[in-house]
């Protein structure tokens, strides 16, 4: 066993590694086969509720397209044609904003710093999607997607390599396992909250500013008290606690 | 707790757990017979891809260009292996194109002439003797490819196909120079196995 934490450092130094060895023998474990399986379930819920599926992949963009054609052509006969929409060009972020409705999913194929998936990501609570995130290299923050789909290793070929067409295509064949299992498609319909004061719960809830005195939220455009964040522009991500901005969640620099 | 009160809620979880379950064996079972049907379609293919390579290798060496081209997701494998040569993440750029990346061109000509000749008149635009034609298919027998290596032999290009199945008409074809086929019946595990010979026919024409 190596005592590199990382272990894979020393494939981008020797680069004749990663495509037979690293990738050919590459399996699944446990974890991201059980990632994966959560995913799935997830999405194929969703397309049953009605989302649309939205695909980016900024440094490869014909990865979001294979996504997006996996599902709205299925190489299966008799596969279900899903929605799903791969989002490309300039601008990645106000173009994802204007697609995305409540209950949608955004799925990324993308490095963890890739500064527009990583707003996307940020800002997607605020919109009501769903969020997926496959890629390879360092991870991204714990909490930064709904769910992650991640390969460890570093190298930054491995895109190019088969890899993540391997894990969206499994997506694809899990998603239209679980459109055979119709009972276990009914929405989780989270516990009902109807009896607490809102004023006296932890409800913090994310919005995107819109204009003044007005946010984004998973349930619509809202009238938020900016008065304890202000000043504020739109784009800016805002803790929102019965009617009131409690705090912003800009990284620096974030748009 | 509450099964006495909800003895369906409990039943619900446990098909969900157990569902779980096999959709992620599902997925092992899966990537293990993708990464045994690499690992054999690189064996299978070595010679090829360094007799490809080599020769891919001399071309750009001499101006040579090289021209991807592909149907549905093999379209999007063929782009992603035209952006490894132009954007390698490491190593020299080397110019190459996808021919489905303008929808102006693509709805063009398929409008005009028809799908069939979407590829095979962008080359005769843009190919010349110098240059490489790769196409992506898991048939091996899509016309408008097909179409498009009969115009690139004539004009002397380097044309290399990637098929699945028994390889197609590719795998026949006078057109075609080198036929990689992955031999499987799945279009699925025959694209995992085509990207990571296209990224080895990239890592073959490194120096």
């Amino acid at each position: 066993m190596s005592t590199d934490p990382i272990g894979s450092t020393d494939v981008v130094a020797t680069p004749t590694s990663v495509g037979t060895e690293a990738v050919s023998t590459m399996g699944l474990d446990q974890d991201l086969s059980a990632d994966l399986a959560a995913a799935s379930l997830v999405l194929a819920r969703l397309f049953s509720a009605g989302a649309t599926l939205w695909c980016i992949a900024p440094a490869w963009e014909p990865h979001a397209q294979h996504v997006a054609v996996e599902f709205v052509h299925p190489v299966i006969v008799g596969k279900k044609a899903l929605p799903a929409v791969a989002l490309t060009g300039p601008d990645l972020v106000a173009t994802v904003r204007m697609s995305v409705r409540p209950g949608d999913v955004v799925l990324a194929v993308a490095a963890a710093d890739q500064p527009d998936v990583r707003s996307v990501m940020r800002r997607a609570p605020a919109w009501g999607a769903t969020t997926l995130w496959i890629g390879s290299g360092e991870r991204p923050d714990a909490g930064s997607a709904d769910h992650v789909l991640w390969l460890d290793d570093r190298d930054p070929r491995l895109p190019a390599t088969g890899g993540f067409v391997l894990l969206y295509h499994l997506l694809w064949e899990l998603t239209h396992v679980c459109f055979e299992h119709p009972g276990l498609l009914a929405p989780v319909t989270p516990e009902c909250t109807d009896e607490v004061c809102i004023t006296c719960s932890d409800e913090g809830r994310l919005g995107e500013v819109v204009g003044p005195g007005r946010a984004r939220t998973a349930t619509g455009i809202e009238d938020v008290a900016t008065v304890l964040v202000d000043p504020v522009v739109p784009g800016d991500l805002l803790l929102i606690h019965a009617g009131l901005a409690i705090t912003r969640l800009d990284e620096p620099g974030a748009r | 707790m509450t099964g006495f009160l909800y003895p369906f809620l409990e039943a619900e979880e446990r098909d969900q757990e157990s569902l779980l379950r096999d959709l992620a064996a599902s997925a092992r079972a899966k990537a293990a017979e993708s990464a045994a049907l690499r690992a054999s379609t690189l064996e299978a293919n070595a010679g090829l891809v360094a007799t490809a390579a080599a020769e891919m290798a001399r071309r750009f060496a001499a101006g040579g260009r090289l021209f991807t081209f592909g149907n549905g997701g093999s379209s999007t494998d063929a782009a992603t292996l035209a952006g490894l040569f132009a954007h390698p993440p490491i190593g020299a750029p080397l110019p190459a194109w996808s021919l489905t990346a303008d929808q102006a061109i693509l709805t063009a000509l398929g409008n005009d002439v028809g799908f069939e000749l979407v590829f095979a008149r962008q080359l005769m635009a843009r190919g010349d003797g110098k240059d490489i034609a790769i196409a992506m298919s898991t048939s091996g027998s899509s016309k408008d490819l097909t179409a498009a290596f009969r115009e690139a032999r004539k004009r002397g290009m380097y044309t290399v196909g990637f098929a699945g199945y028994d390889g197609g008409e590719f795998a026949a074809s006078p057109d075609v120079d080198v036929c990689f086929v992955v031999r499987s019946q799945s279009v699925h595990r025959i694209q995992e196995a085509q990207a990571l010979l296209g990224y080895q026919l990239w890592e073959g024409v490194q120096p």
